[in-house]
């Protein structure tokens, strides 16, 4: 595996595994401003195969696996033959709609994946919500950020959910874009989201244990909408098997709109 | 045959199209509704863009989205 040193390392790899592929597939939809992070990071990596480009995101203690290939049958082809793919803890995942994956997911699994969760995507659209109640909700400040990264990996699965680092926390909170509920002091409760124009998307939304039950979801969710009333377009990604989640989000005017994220994972995870 | 102001209220109902000049920053259009538009833009037209065309400066606004489409075959 290489290591990336620039974004323009990134975008040539996935031209190169474009070029001349009408039936390209890939799950790997980089954003700049990420991927910098990442690369600055040193957490980055490549490998050009013939017909498929992959490239390894190390995330605590696995590989985030993306792809991009000529079509499936090269992706399955230099899957099967990427020794790091076979040795090491790897996590992938694919987005669209159901069966329309299948062809890529059973390509995938040939390669020794299994599927280790789902995720589906819920949206919204605007319209108005009541006042918040509920403990106080302000920004969340940069000596937040551990406190954040903790209850967020206390919460969530880090293998089928892509948690953040704490750089990427400390980022978001420069941005404004956490919000933190506080009873007595303490970090109750954290909204984090990112926004492009009209649309924003939920990453997480957590409430600690022991302030469950006490308004503090709502507090938050209702103040991320009122910050938000120029937003014409809500989305975020839950646990499919999660129904209360599900159901809070619901409660807030969220339903699926067809597409989901299938995890799959490699090596010693248990599925 | 729809138009491409058509498709992209089809995909996206919630946003006027025709006030914006950059989908993307506008937050209108996000790399997995680009997947969803170029299956209808082909369809629509007959049409296969090409792998290494799905990028997001093709799919800054009307404009760009018809120069990609006549790029690829299509006759508007």
């Amino acid at each position: 595996m290489t290591p990336i040193q620039t974004p323009s390392q990134v975008f040539d790899a996935v031209q190169s595994a474009k070029a001349g592929a009408p039936a390209f597939c890939t799950n790997f939809f980089p954003v700049e401003s990420k991927l910098r992070g990442w690369i600055d990071h040193g957490e980055l990596f490549a490998e050009l195969r013939n017909g498929a480009t992959f490239f390894f995101r190390k995330d605590r203690d696995f590989l985030r696996l993306y792809f991009c290939a000529a079509d499936v049958a090269a992706l399955q082809r230099e899957m099967v033959a990427r020794p790091c793919v076979q040795t090491e803890r790897v996590i992938t995942d694919l987005v669209g709609k159901g069966p329309a994956l299948d062809d890529l997911a059973s390509a995938i699994e040939s390669a020794g994946f299994r599927r280790h969760t789902l995720l589906q995507r819920l949206v919204r659209a605007a319209g108005p919500e009541s006042a918040a109640d509920g403990p106080p909700v302000g920004f969340a400040e940069k000596a937040d950020s551990q406190a954040v990264l903790r209850l967020i990996e206390s919460l969530f699965d880090h293998y089928g959910e892509q948690l953040p680092t704490l750089y990427e926390i400390e980022s978001a909170v420069a941005s404004r874009q956490i919000l933190a509920a506080r009873s007595n002091g303490k970090l109750a409760g954290v909204l984090f989201f990112e926004t492009q124009g009209l649309a924003s998307t939920i990453r997480f939304w957590a409430v600690a244990e022991t302030f469950r039950d006490l308004k503090t979801g709502s507090a938050l969710m209702r103040q991320y909408l009122k910050i938000h009333d120029a937003v014409r377009r809500f989305t975020l990604w839950v646990n499919a098997n999660n129904e209360n989640a599900i159901r809070k989000y619901r409660h807030f005017g969220y339903a699926p709109d067809g597409l989901i994220d299938r995890v799959l994972a490699r090596g010693l995870i248990p599925t | 045959m729809k138009s491409v102001i058509e498709i992209l209220k089809e995909i996206r109902p919630e946003f006027d199209f025709a006030a914006s000049s950059d989908f993307i920053a506008d937050g209108m259009l996000d790399s997995f509704d680009m997947v969803t538009l170029v299956s209808a833009l082909d369809k629509n037209w007959g049409i296969s863009i090409q792998g290494t065309d799905i990028v997001p400066e093709n799919f800054q606004n009307l404009q760009t989205i018809e120069a990609l489409l006549r790029k690829n075959g299509a006759r508007l």
